[in-house]
């Protein structure tokens, strides 16, 4: 019997059509982008970031007598490549308010506003919220501007993040003082592994945040391994190493070390074909680099007792050079047994 | 406020034009309500059936205007005689076409003026396309002359149809209930989500429907609509009634076609009553909470 035709919308279709008019039905007028005049924009006073330059200044320029105005100088430096970007193409990304009385406050793009002001325009395209989200929304939504920026620090992301986590305790009524690594990753909306680098983070002994704090350590994932691992002395070796400019792999290398041996070398890579029990001393053609070599030797003065014997050598000869080197190997070995 | 149909998708062939066609007639023919029709498209068959297209001099197989039947060349000066809703993007003045139909003008499409305007850069796109023919259409002018206004878009989503939709209060898609077309309802989904992210409760998008469209009495039809039907929060969106594969509506597209609108046929005529009833839904949909009537 032929087989039955039977014709069906395939899943991944149809589930993408759903998901689409969910979606439309959720967040409809929620990202709606207007044109907002410029001079009607301030800042939230409780921003995470700590720009020192305020719009004043980006409008009028800073006063000589400004405390603060090498670093607003500075500061202003910073955002000019932006300014001008937006000279040329405007903004890519509109930034993100909310109505507040007759002024926009921002969410999230203090540099884009700035830089726009920097840049002489008078109005910017921004999202409009029709209100003032909630505290935990809000963080969110910074996060999410801030998270692919790469001049914030990871300390300023730790702080953004702690804020994040303790709105979101706020809200549910949670008196935890730790979040899971699935509503952390929920949350924000990364991976799972990237959230557990969190939150060791987050969760690490002050020490350590002392030294991302200071900018000393400035790789999440590095800082998230010293904070797991368990040994004190282990611990201590590689945040010592991690300072002295080791790479992850090395740091994973000291992490895995069982407490104690240290020294130990870690056999990274098995190899192949037969075990390899002896050192090659290498090879060259370069007669120069071969007696370098033995004048460096004999230079040692814990090997006088063997220099008698390579006094004269015929540079010339190849194989008398080797005949002397395999003699030299010799009478170290003899020295080393 | 003037209320704005587009009838959009992707797809080539899904019967957007015969659509337009159609529920623009309805619409001033039998309800009577005065009706201004726009043709995004630089295949310009939409503005065919109402006024002389002619092959542009300057561009082979493209179509301009025929000269305005206002136009006075001694007189007007200023411009060419010649007016399309291209001339939007161009910053030039646009004068609609009176049709043979009362109550129903037109602005025709300009083959070459909107595939240039449809390829600006991508960082011009937004200020000189997508918000041009909202900003139209919210003319003072415009809004007290029209009661409805239909776009009938081109086949993609290019800049032309982002503008439509942007200009739009309603959406309607035709389909037909086949693969490519199903593919192509999900990706007129897209931008129909996109630009209900950015509306205000005020001036929403309201997406009509999916108008099953050219449905012949076969498995994969029925199966397909059914599938739609059944689909979780989009049965609401496939209209209750279909348009059924018929000769009728390709006839009267033909020129010196007798009869050459379907609301010219007999009341109780199956093809008229189908496609009217499909009508009746759309503006019912449209009027949704509003009353219901003719321009006084």
């Amino acid at each position: 019997m032929a087989k039955k035709k039977v014709f069906a919308i395939s899943n991944a279709l149809s589930n993408g059509i759903e998901e689409t008019i969910q979606a439309a039905h959720d967040y409809s007028g929620e990202l709606r982008v207007e044109v907002v005049p410029l001079k009607r924009i301030e800042v939230d006073p409780e921003n995470p970031r700590d720009l020192a330059l305020t719009f004043e200044d980006a409008n009028h320029g800073i006063s000589p007598t400004d405390p603060q105005y090498a670093r607003k100088e500075q500061e202003i430096e910073s955002l000019q490549s932006i300014a001008n970007s937006i000279k040329d193409q405007g903004i890519i990304n509109p930034i993100v308010v909310y109505k507040f009385g007759e002024k926009y406050r921002l969410v999230a793009g203090e540099r884009r506003t700035l830089a726009s002001i920097i840049a002489g325009k008078t109005d910017i395209q921004a999202k409009i919220l029709d209100s003032k989200p909630n505290d935990l929304k809000i963080r969110l939504l910074q996060w999410i501007e801030n998270v692919e920026r790469s001049d914030l620090s990871l300390w300023e992301r730790l702080n953004n993040l702690e804020k994040i986590v303790s709105a979101y305790f706020e809200k549910n009524n949670l008196s935890k003082k730790s979040i899971s690594v699935t509503e952390l990753s929920n949350l924000i909306g990364c991976t799972k592994p990237h959230a557990a680098n969190y939150k060791a983070v987050l969760d690490a002994d002050p020490g350590l945040k002392q030294y991302i704090s200071t900018n000393q350590i400035r790789s999440l994932e590095k800082a998230a391994l010293i904070a797991t691992i368990q040994t004190s002395d282990l611990k201590e070796h590689a945040l010592n190493e991690c300072l002295a400019g080791a790479n992850l792999k090395r740091l994973k290398a000291i992490a895995a070390q069982k407490p104690n041996k240290i020294a130990q070398i870690k056999k990274s890579v098995e190899s192949r074909g037969r075990q390899t029990t002896s050192v090659n001393l290498g090879i060259t053609k370069n007669v120069g680099v071969a007696q370098l070599v033995l004048d460096s030797i004999l230079k040692n003065n814990a090997l006088s007792p063997i220099a008698i014997h390579f006094k004269q050598v015929d540079w010339n000869d190849y194989r008398a050079i080797n005949n002397t080197f395999k003699q030299l190997v010799k009478k170290l070995e003899e020295l080393h047994t | 406020m003037t209320k704005i149909v587009v009838n959009a998708t992707h797809k080539g062939g899904e019967g957007k034009t015969t659509n337009s066609i159609i529920l623009a007639e309805y619409i001033a023919l039998v309800l009577g309500l005065k009706t201004l029709i726009i043709d995004m498209d630089p295949q310009a068959n939409f503005s065919g059936r109402y006024i002389k297209m002619e092959y542009d001099p300057s561009y082979k197989g493209g179509k301009i205007p025929a000269l305005h039947p206002d136009y006075e060349p001694l007189v007007d000066k200023d411009w060419d005689g010649r007016s399309s809703i291209a001339n939007i993007f161009y910053g030039e003045e646009v004068v609609p076409y009176p049709t043979s139909i009362t109550n129903l003008d037109l602005l025709p499409a300009h083959s070459i003026k909107l595939q240039e305007a449809e390829a600006v850069t991508k960082n011009e796109v937004v200020e000189k396309v997508h918000l041009q023919l909202k900003r139209f259409l919210e003319l003072e002018d415009v809004q007290n002359t029209y009661d409805m206004v239909i776009i009938d878009t081109p086949p993609s989503k290019g800049p032309l149809t982002i503008a439509a939709i942007k200009a739009a209060s309603h959406i309607v898609i035709p389909a037909q209930m086949e693969q490519f077309s199903i593919e192509g309802i999900y990706g007129m989904l897209q931008l129909w989500k996109q630009e209900t992210y950015c509306r205000t409760p005020n001036n929403p998008i309201t997406l009509v429907g999916i108008l099953p469209n050219q449905v012949r009495d076969i498995k994969l039809h029925k199966q397909f609509l059914s599938g739609l039907r059944q689909g979780k929060g989009l049965g609401d969106y496939v209209m209750p009634h279909v348009i059924k594969k018929r000769a009728i509506y390709t006839e009267i597209l033909v020129e010196d076609a007798n009869p050459k609108s379907i609301f010219e046929l007999p009341a109780n005529n199956v093809a008229r009553n189908e496609y009217e009833t499909a009508c009746r839904y759309i503006m019912e949909k449209v009027n949704h909470g509003e009353e219901k009537g003719v321009r006084n």
